[in-house]
């Protein structure tokens, strides 16, 4: 049996430069590899946090499964069905995103209620003279007033375009879900009523929910499992308690250090993590957490770590993870 | 208490807005001790980044300002200022966004040294050197290097770095911080946080840090003050406001957030959204979002009251409050 939405080695490139200077000097081209390699299988209602820095690939996962940037290699498989770069809009329907900022990801030219109609007249979710009500209907699912309908995305507050935002997304009836820091833009007061609004839509409609961000106190309150990228790879891939209870990557264990606590005073010139990402396009040998790791050693310079572990989703790329437990990759 | 630094006092900006004017902050007043850290939290359009811009004289054109600034430039206690008293001289800033705020047709380099150029008259040279130098001091590797390099060469964390270096050139006695950390990513904010805390205890320097991150504020400040719409609605020592908010505003921040360390308990969060300046709701500004709102809320005065030795909240029922909350 295979799983709901199965992702095989996806790989994206981009290419960065012209690729004639490199031809003529007899280099590679010059491709920056964004997502390098992730593979992982999500069920049917679950609640995925994908969770890394900027540049980290995270995104743009976030967009190949979309479908809305090319896959240079790998596979993506829906209900056992292949999803590939050019999508029927009944495939495309299937998977929809929730963008960061609602304030650019809008038309603000259309009312939102020309916004909602223009969807499910042209995916014909429902016949042309249910449309009004359709549009009230997914006004009230993401608890907006109906009035709004009339007003342009200029008229509304932040929270209120991201819900218009995700109302968006839902017209389409889809099965999954991708919000890509959905919350991010938000004033820290509306935040958690979009957090709860998107765990209750999971609930009530079934979705599968991928919540990419880079607060991980964040993804903790949505996520079941939570995927931990670091320059295009996936470091780590757990149970979101296992993960917050035991981090076995050394960049998770150093993420959670980093990130600000309630009633803890910083001591001066202390960090849990020296040092910037080294560039996707040089990237270091062998791990490629190893110049900022803190438990390096020899092999870990030698060889890249696979993203392995005692389970399925109890994976880690480090050589150091699982010490003492057995390994299947 | 130490001795003061920086006194604010009943400060209010009233700006143009279309037709009519706004009053963004209103009232607001703020005493700062020698070698203190305030933290000023709140959510956008509460005012706090042009509470702290006006400390430096840096608000947009048109912005009117009423109220008394006072700061301390020598030993003595603080006397009136204008801002090219402290310009380059006893206050710097640095801002939220590095990308915009560095000047990019300048080298690293110049930027850095252009402080101690103006303000101490030093050779080309020397000022080169105190650059170098102080790049090394706020953990740029390499600084001759990068001191020849120009902004958009850099990543978001070390532009923040010579951001910081910039402001310490003048060898201010107060650094203002306006979300310094909000652009950047969670490992480099925990390097930068670390950056100001080492700076801050070296060089003996206040700071004043302004953040809609509570726990960020937590890590760095010894005292917060709460604003909202225009007003501050509570201070207190940081420890004593996160284990026992004294105004509303202040627990529901707290408790929409998801806490790092708790589990999924569910969010709070706050009805509403924050109100616009050109029509702050009557009374508190707060009650009509509040939980604990009774009918007198909306009449009420504002006045910020001192609660216990060193800590004040603008809530008219901090009784009711205090019961109904923890």
């Amino acid at each position: 049996m295979s799983a709901f939405l199965e992702v095989r080695d996806l790989t994206v490139t981009f290419r960065v430069g012209s690729a004639l200077k490199a031809r003529l000097r007899g280099e590679p081209p010059p491709d920056l590899t964004a997502v390098d390699g992730i593979s992982f299988t999500a069920e049917r209602g679950e609640s995925i946090g994908i969770v890394g820095e900027s540049g980290c690939g995270k995104s743009t996962l976030a967009k190949a499964i979309t479908g809305l940037v090319p896959v240079a290699s790998g596979s993506l498989h829906l209900d056992g069905n292949p999803l590939t770069a050019r999508r029927d809009p009944a495939t495309m329907r299937r998977i929809q995103m929730v963008f960061q900022d609602p304030s650019s990801s809008l038309n603000p030219s259309l009312t939102i209620e020309r916004m909602l109609s223009e969807l499910l007249n042209v995916h014909r979710i429902v016949p042309r003279d249910a449309i009004a009500d359709r549009c009230g209907e997914l006004m009230e699912l993401v608890e907006l007033p109906r009035s709004l309908l009339k007003s342009r995305p200029g008229r509304l507050s932040g929270g209120q375009r991201q819900r218009v935002g995700i109302a968006r997304a839902l017209a389409l009836e889809p099965e999954v879900l991708i919000a890509d820091e959905a919350v991010a833009a938000l004033d820290v007061s509306v935040q958690a009523p979009v957090l709860n609004l998107l765990n209750s839509l999971r609930e009530d409609l079934g979705l599968t929910l991928m919540f990419i961000s880079h607060d991980l106190a964040v993804v903790r309150y949505v996520s079941d499992r939570v995927i931990v990228m670091y320059l295009g790879r996936a470091v780590e891939d757990r149970s979101t308690a296992e993960l917050f209870d035991d981090p076995r990557h050394p960049y998770t264990r150093a993420l959670m250090a980093a990130a600000p606590k309630f009633g803890v005073k910083k001591a001066p010139g202390e960090s849990a993590l020296k040092g910037e990402p080294p560039s996707a396009l040089k990237l270091p040998s062998g791990c490629r957490f190893r110049p900022r790791c803190p438990i390096a050693e020899e092999i870990c310079e030698q060889t890249e770590p696979d993203l392995a572990g005692p389970s399925p989703i109890q994976r880690a790329a480090c050589h150091f993870a699982w010490d003492g437990h057995e390994v299947r990759s | 208490m130490t001795k003061r630094l920086l006194e604010v006092e009943d400060l209010r900006i009233t700006l143009q807005a279309g037709s009519g004017t706004i009053t963004p902050v209103d009232g607001v007043n703020l005493a700062l001790g020698r070698g203190e850290a305030l933290g000023i939290a709140g959510e956008s359009g509460s005012g706090k980044s042009l509470t702290l811009k006006s400390i430096i004289g840096l608000l947009p054109q048109g912005a009117q300002v009423e109220g008394n600034l006072r700061f301390a430039l020598g030993d003595e206690s603080p006397i009136p200022y204008t801002s090219t008293d402290v310009h380059g001289r006893g206050i710097s800033i640095i801002f939220q966004e590095p990308m915009t705020a560095l000047n990019p047709t300048m080298r690293v380099g110049d930027l850095i040294a252009e402080g101690p150029r103006i303000h101490e008259g030093l050779s080309k040279t020397a000022a080169r050197e105190r650059a170098v130098e102080l790049m090394r001091q706020v953990g740029i590797p390499a600084p001759e290097r990068r001191a020849k390099m120009w902004p958009h060469q850099l990543s978001g964390g070390l532009r923040q770095r010579v951001m910081i270096a910039t402001a310490l050139s003048t060898r201010p006695k107060l650094l203002l911080c306006d979300e310094p950390t909000t652009a950047l990513d969670v490992s480099i904010q925990d390097q930068i946080l670390g950056l100001l805390q080492e700076i801050r205890i070296n060089l003996g320097m206040s700071i004043i840090f302004v953040s809609h991150d509570l726990a960020v504020l937590g890590e760095l400040c010894d005292r917060l003050a709460i604003m909202y719409a225009g007003q501050i609605v509570e201070t207190g020592p940081t420890d004593d406001v996160f284990t026992k908010p004294n105004h509303p505003y202040t627990e529901a921040l707290m408790t929409s957030v998801p806490s790092f360390d708790a589990t999924s308990v569910k969010l709070a969060g706050i009805e509403g959204h924050p109100p616009d300046p050109r029509s702050f709701p009557p009374g508190c500004r707060f009650s009509p979002r509040c939980r604990y709102a009774r009918e007198d809320c909306t009449e009420a005065d504002f006045e910020l009251v001192a609660t216990d030795a060193d800590r004040s909240s603008a809530c008219i029922h901090t009784e009711v409050f205090a019961e109904g909350g923890r």
